[in-house]
């Protein structure tokens, strides 16, 4: 059984590509993950405000498409993203919490 | 080893047999009893307490029984069957011994009783038994002490009987008290009614042993009743006259003439319906003894009712013909007294009939001796060259003659003045030249004497009326007298005028008159005995005549004087004639010359001189026996010890005293005289005055300050004759004199004369002799200095010094001796010093007897003024006292030994303790406790010394390894010290207790070291099954207490109180319950070891299955309530219950009166659970009981107890319980099991728990666990579950993700790891909380070996880069069969 996991396509105002993501993700569901941004060329922004939980195995496909992704990240995913390294690489935007409040 | 094989076989066949073998005799009798049908079964059954005491018993010298069991089942030892039980054994054995002393049953029931429900050992003293065990009632007394047995249980289930037969003593007591009121008033004479009334009253003191008496005299027709005790008047056993001749009398009149003792049965005829006496039944039969007269037939007979609870044996017998004796002996003094006062009153008649005799014959003798004088006379002048031999008849026939002439006129003047015929004629003379006369007719005798005589007679103015011829009487005889007696110095007569008349002295320088005889001194016939004088010669008439004659001529005779001075005669004469009858007054004087009256007292002293020529025979002292003595009765029966350095002499005596039917002993010196005089004391010593080293006057010196010698009679032999020698033997208190050369007829005669006055005279002293040797009690005599001067038999009998020992002076040979008991010597040393101050006291002394035994004596010291000398006196009695004292000792010893073993907890600190004890009791160097547990490995040493086994010398360790050869209980004693085999529940043990060399180790030191090894032995079984019992009961309450696996999140602890303590009744319990919730139970029962364990149990299951029917606290506790009520036992304990819902983290409780649980909170604070609680259970069964709920905030801990923990003398509970709270905060951030073993460890007195305590703990949440297939899809579920816990743990956001993630890579390396290492296996995720970190491990069954594939290895790697980024600790532990990753993450 995979983990729970939700991914819609979309587009920004400006007309960037989103793939917004919404559950788990981890070694059971990392392939789909990829196969979503694979899907999308160019720049693409993943939208992780509705991820609860993304780990080493998420982190990999997103190290893998790193030079054309940026990242709407919720507070929750801040720091496994900061100790990866991946906000190094990639421009990390903050996403308002769950409960609508925007992270200082 | 045989014996180790026994010992560990434990109680068997054998054992039972083996305890017998301790006295092989009485042993068999004991194996022979059909135990089986006893409740203590056959002995193979018996605990190892009786074992031990039946061992103790029958190796025991001591008369002892002991009674076992519910029946009191009997065993005794052969001393007790020889002293005490008699006929009963061994019928006995084995008997319940209610039965076995029947008849004194009710009297001990409650002493035996007291001793078995008290437990305390109990001591009588003198107690009064009636005991069947010769084949009647007999009248006993018993000191003895009851003490405990205990068997394995520490209950009492016996009792050791230690016994000392007094019946002895307590009746010797008694009839010595009889004995001496019989003798109390033995100086009053009175007459044969008074004594017997005297007497008699102090039997009536006396109905034990004299229920009555009747004491019959014997008469011309035969005997007459003269007094009864203790019977009515006018019984029929009791007739006033038994006629010689009757056969068919009451009592055996004819065949009690003969002086023999006769037993007759009572009960029938007139001797039916007797009194009883001091008892319940009349006597059984009387004993008839005669009241015996001193070689003659009795005086009569004595009747004595026996006490029919003794038996008539020889001291009953000897009582009774005392009692008789004393009776006849105050028959013999009245009787005497009565004679002596007859003997006075026909003295006086004879003294007048023989004045009245002579001068009715005294004119008969005129003629006769006038026709001997003159023709003596004749033919002396006739015959002037006759044979000298001739002359000396003559001589002697003349002078007899004269001398016989003058006791006639003597004679006849006194007949003349009593009869009042005396022919006075007073006539006025010149008295002072009519003296000086008469004087110079003695000067020359006086002169020859070598005496000076000073006359001084002037002229006097008025003329004295007397008759001439009785004045020259008057003179002469005091002139005479005055000669007699005077040795050396003068004589002197003077003539005084004095107012009304004249007075004439004679006085002289001699060897004067007693003050005792002064009053005597003119009495008819009296002579002064012992007194040194010229001659014996005289007849006592003289100065009697004297005064006759003074008084016939109206004046008066005086004389003063003073032993050894002189004497003086004054005679005062009125002037006038007016005093004088006038027919015989004469007016004028008529003209004398010369007085015929003169020449025979003049004649007479001359003979008394030395060299009166022509006597030629010297006077020597008349012997003084009368005949009739020397051919009179045969002598009385009598030892005679001679003392004579001559060996002739010594024989010849000897041959003339056996000769006369005498037992005579011969001795050659004065001191060995002395001792054998003190060793055996005989009725007359017979002693030469001249003996080298001590000679006869000085023996007799000696003999005579000794108490005991002090009346023997002593004739006293010497060469020396005349006067002097003989007053010089008399003065030092000889009773007799004999000059040598002596007839043997004389020796005999005084010999006899001597032993019987002195028979007669020392009646009272042989009654005295008699009465102290019959004496129970030790009895010594002191003088004020402490010199022992006299001992009775019985004295010599405890302390082997005997007679032949004294005197003996302080210090006494049988004080202890101060080098080898220094303490007894200054006890004895004390006692006799303040004795000596005080002159009495009572004190308990330790004495060495003559065979070198300890005794324990009591000894009562009383003054006493001696009458005969007036010193002080010190009068002791002993009573040895030996082996009360050692029971008490015993006593004290085992009950100190006792109360130290049950303190200790354990085998060895009984053993350490039992050293101590046993080196103290014995002083000892050290004591050894060597414990043989097998094969040939050194013994294990206990030991008051620090020595090891190799340290002992090798005849040490062979002496103390030789005790294995030995029975056990049975001590073995060398030169320095003494040991003794005993059980230790591991083998046998060896007791030795080194003394050093100076000590003794007795008789009664084994015995007390067997009791005491015996009581070590039954201690160190009891302290091993206590030891074991503890350890299977604690077994037992752990295996009961709680599950052994706890749901996650609890610990628990149980902890027995320290030993010996037992364990107690706590108890706890966790129970899972419908819908994940949990029960919890903590639980106190009252009470301790077994019972409260099995409570506790039945408590604990109920408990469990009411939570399951109806899992809510209150109601559960209410139904316990109810459960409780049917179990004894159960009331009264508390209980905890709660309800733990570990999801929603609430705790519903309830509390039977059980301390509140604790919670301890992560923000450091505290909350007590105490809400809901009621009364313990079973209080008020059906009350309805409360219930509250508690919140559980995450990573809080709860804490529920029994009041072990938290309870501390001194203390309120409150401060336990902050002590537990304040424990339980300082170990928060420590997992559940190690906070547990905290708190314990932080609330543990110094001494260790002196309750048991159980502990329960919860950590809110439990920890997480659970284990998943190693599959990329389960770690979904696996992280969903944490996050539930994570949840419960309340903690930040952030920290529960970063856990999450860090947690969530751990398990993708395991999946990745597992999944390709080993298909198919488990994942095990765990989590703990504390306050302050969480703890996450993940456990697969694979390992990490890096694949080949690097990029994969690039990934990972990301993977634990960021476990370790999130978690602030990570441990990757790789092993063979898996790896484990621990993360610990700090909560901000």
């Amino acid at each position: 059984m995979s983990t729970q996991l939700a991914l819609h396509h979309g587009r920004t105002a400006e007309g960037t590509a989103v793939l917004i993501v919404a559950g788990e993700v981890d070694m059971s569901n990392s392939a789909s993950l990829a196969a979503a941004i694979e899907g999308v060329p160019g720049p693409l922004v993943v939208d992780l405000t509705r991820v609860e939980y993304l780990d080493s195995a998420g982190l990999n496909v997103l190290f893998a498409h790193a030079d054309r992704l940026e990242l709407v990240a919720p507070p929750l995913l801040r720091p496994v993203l900061t100790v990866s390294g991946l906000t190094q690489l990639v421009k990390v935007r903050p996403a308002a919490d769950r409960d609508g409040r925007a992270e200082p | 080893m045989a014996y180790a094989d026994d010992g560990e076989g434990g109680p068997g066949d054998s054992a039972g047999v083996e305890a017998f073998a301790a006295d092989p005799e009485t042993g068999a009798d004991l194996a022979a009893v059909d135990w089986a049908a006893t409740p203590l079964g056959p002995p193979a059954q018996w605990p190892q307490s009786l074992l031990t005491a039946v061992r103790i018993l029958l190796s025991s010298r001591f008369s002892m029984w002991l009674a076992w069991g519910p029946e009191l089942t009997f065993f005794c030892n052969a001393a007790y069957r020889r002293n005490t039980l008699g006929r009963k054994y061994p019928w006995a054995l084995g008997r319940p011994f209610p039965e076995v002393w029947a008849e004194v049953w009710a009297d001990v029931e409650p002493l035996v009783e007291g001793v078995r429900s008290t437990g305390e050992a109990i001591w009588a003293e003198g107690l009064q038994l009636f005991l069947e065990r010769s084949g009647y009632p007999e009248e006993t007394y018993h000191t003895f002490s009851y003490s405990p047995l205990w068997d394995e249980a520490g209950t009492v289930a016996g009792v050791l009987c230690v016994v000392s037969e007094e019946t002895e003593r307590v009746i010797g007591e008694r009839r010595m008290a009889t004995l001496r009121d019989l003798g109390s008033d033995a100086g009053v004479v009175r007459g044969v009614t008074e004594s017997l009334d005297f007497h008699c009253r102090q039997l009536e003191n006396n109905t034990e042993d004299l229920p009555f008496t009747l004491t019959y005299l014997y008469d011309d027709e035969g005997a007459r009743l003269a007094r009864t005790t203790g019977l009515p008047p006018d019984h029929p056993a009791a007739p006033p006259r038994l006629p010689a001749k009757d056969p068919d009398g009451v009592w055996p009149v004819t065949t009690l003439a003969d002086g023999t003792a006769v037993t007759v049965p009572l009960g029938s005829g007139p001797l039916a319906g007797l009194p009883c006496g001091a008892w319940d039944q009349p006597p059984e039969q009387a004993l008839v003894v005669p009241l015996p007269r001193p070689g003659g037939s009795p005086y009569g007979f004595f009747v004595a009712g026996l006490n029919r609870y003794r038996a008539l044996d020889a001291g009953y017998r000897g009582f009774v013909e005392l009692v008789a004796g004393h009776l006849a002996a105050g028959i013999a003094s009245a009787r005497a007294y009565r004679d002596q006062q007859r003997r006075a009153e026909e003295l006086a008649e004879l003294d007048r009939a023989k004045t009245a005799f002579f001068s009715n014959i005294s004119h008969e003798f005129r003629t006769p001796l006038t026709l001997i004088s003159g023709p003596v006379e004749e033919l002396r002048r006739q015959l002037p060259d006759a044979a000298e031999p001739v002359h000396q008849e003559l001589e002697s026939i003349q002078r007899n003659a004269l001398r016989l002439g003058k006791l006639v006129n003597t004679l006849l003047d006194f007949s003349s003045i009593e009869a009042g015929r005396m022919q006075a004629c007073y006539e006025p003379v010149d008295l002072a030249a009519v003296t000086a006369e008469l004087t110079s007719v003695f000067r020359s005798a006086v002169t020859r004497a070598g005496l000076a005589f000073e006359v001084d007679c002037p002229p006097l103015t008025r003329p004295v009326h007397v008759d001439r011829e009785m004045w020259e009487k008057v003179v002469l005889n005091l002139l005479s007298n005055a000669l007699k007696f005077t040795f050396e110095g003068s004589i002197g007569v003077r003539v005084r005028e004095e107012e009304d008349g004249a007075l004439i002295t004679v006085s002289d320088t001699g060897v004067g008159i007693p003050e005792e005889e002064m009053p005597r001194l003119f009495e008819r016939f009296h002579r002064i005995g012992g007194v040194r004088a010229r001659s014996h010669e005289g007849s006592g008439i003289g100065l009697a005549l004297v005064r006759e004659l003074v008084t016939l001529h109206g004046g008066e005779i005086t004389a003063d004087s003073a032993p050894a001075a002189g004497t003086r005669f004054s005679v005062r004469l009125p002037f006038g004639s007016a005093h004088l009858p006038t027919d015989a007054v004469q007016q004028s004087a008529t003209a004398r010359t010369g007085s015929a009256t003169a020449v025979p007292y003049v004649q007479e002293a001359m003979r008394w001189l030395p060299d009166d020529e022509g006597t030629g025979v010297r006077d020597r002292a008349e012997p003084g026996v009368p005949a009739a003595a020397v051919v009179g009765a045969p002598p009385l029966a009598a030892r005679v010890l001679v003392a004579d350095d001559n060996a002739d002499m010594r024989e010849y005596l000897v041959r003339i005293l056996t000769a006369a039917g005498y037992e005579a002993e011969a001795v050659s010196d004065g001191h060995t005289a002395l001792r054998a005089a003190r060793a055996r004391v005989p009725d007359l010593i017979v002693s030469d005055v001249m003996m080298p080293g001590l000679d006869g006057l000085a023996l007799l010196g000696a003999l005579r300050s000794d108490t005991r010698t002090a009346a023997v009679p002593v004739l006293l032999l010497s060469a020396r004759a005349g006067q002097e020698a003989s007053i010089e033997g008399l003065a030092a208190g000889a009773d007799d004199y004999l000059v040598k050369p002596f007839a043997a007829a004389e020796l005999v005669a005084r010999v006899r004369a001597n032993v019987e006055m002195s028979r007669l005279r020392s009646h009272h002293v042989r009654w005295r002799t008699a009465l102290v040797d019959t004496l129970q009690e030790a009895l010594l005599v002191m003088d004020e200095d402490g010199v022992v001067i006299e001992v009775n038999t019985a004295f010599t009998a405890l302390l082997g010094y005997g007679p032949q020992h004294l005197p003996c002076p302080a210090p006494h040979p049988w004080w202890p001796e101060a080098a080898a008991d220094p303490d007894a010597h200054g006890q004895v040393t004390d006692a006799f010093a303040r004795l000596l101050r005080l002159g009495s006291g009572n004190h308990t002394l330790p004495f060495t007897s003559l065979d070198g035994r300890t005794l324990w004596v009591r000894a009562a010291f009383n003054d006493a003024h001696d009458p005969d000398t007036g010193r002080r006196m010190i009068v002791g009695t002993f009573r040895d006292v030996t082996a009360e004292r050692y029971a008490s000792l015993r006593e004290r010893a085992l009950a100190s030994l006792s109360t130290r073993l049950a303190e200790s907890t354990g085998l060895d600190e009984a053993l350490t303790t039992a050293a101590d004890r046993l080196s103290e009791q014995w002083r000892a160097e050290h004591v050894l406790l060597a414990v043989f547990t097998g094969d040939d490995r050194p013994p294990r040493l206990t030991s008051t010394a620090p020595v090891g086994w190799q340290d002992l010398s090798a005849d040490r360790r062979r002496a103390i390894t030789g005790l294995l050869g030995h029975p056990p209980l049975t001590p073995v004693r060398d030169t320095t010290g003494a040991g003794v085999l005993l059980e230790h529940p591991d083998g046998p043990m060896a007791l030795w207790i080194e003394l050093g060399d100076a000590r003794r180790f007795g008789g009664e030191d084994e015995l007390l070291l067997a009791l005491l090894a015996g009581h070590l032995a039954q201690a160190l079984g009891r302290t091993h099954q206590i030891d074991q019992q503890r350890e299977t009961a604690l077994a037992l309450q752990r295996a009961i207490l709680g599950p052994s696996l706890l749901p996650e999140g609890f610990a628990a602890r149980y902890e027995p109180a320290t030993p010996p303590l037992e364990i107690g009744g706590d108890w706890y319990d966790v129970v899972a319950l419908p819908d994940d919730r949990i029960g919890i139970v903590v639980g106190d029962c009252v009470g301790r070891g077994l019972q409260a364990a099995t409570v506790m149990g039945q408590l604990r299951s109920a408990c469990r299955a009411l939570f399951l029917q109806d899992p809510g606290p209150a109601r559960t506790l209410t139904a316990l309530d109810d459960f409780a009520s049917g179990i004894p036992g159960a009331l009264c304990t508390t209980v905890f219950c709660g309800v733990l819902d570990p999801a929603a983290g609430t705790l519903t409780y309830s509390s039977a009166g059980h301390p509140p649980g604790v919670l301890a909170l992560p923000d450091g604070g505290v909350r007590l659970l105490d809400r809901g609680n009621a009364l313990p259970l079973a209080i008020r069964p059906g009350l309805e009981r409360p219930e509250d709920v508690c919140v559980l905030p995450a990573r809080s801990s709860l804490l529920l107890y029994t009041d072990g923990l938290v309870e501390r003398r001194r203390q309120s509970l409150d401060t336990g319980i902050a002590r537990a709270a304040a424990a339980l905060q300082s170990g928060r951030d420590l997992p559940a099991r190690e906070l547990a073993d905290h708190v314990m460890a932080e609330l543990v007195p110094s001494s260790g728990y002196d309750d048991d305590v159980a502990l329960l703990l919860y950590r809110h949440p439990g920890p997480l666990d659970i284990a998943f297939p190693a599959e990329s899809g389960q770690l979904a579920v696996a992280r969903h579950a944490l996050r539930d816990w994570l949840t419960l743990c309340d903690l930040p956001r952030r920290t529960a993700q970063d856990v999450l993630i860090a947690a969530g890579e751990a398990c993708a390396n395991a999946v990745e790891h597992g999944h390709r290492a080993a298909p198919g296996g488990t994942i095990r995720l765990s989590a703990r909380v504390s306050t302050e970190t969480v703890t996450v491990t993940v456990a697969d069954t694979g390992s990490w070996k890096p694949a080949g594939d690097p990029a994969s290895r690039a990934l990972r790697g990301r993977g634990i880069g960021i476990m370790r980024a999130l978690s602030d600790h990570v441990t990757i532990t790789p092993g063979p069969s898996g790896t484990t990753v621990e993360m610990h993450t700090r909560i901000a």
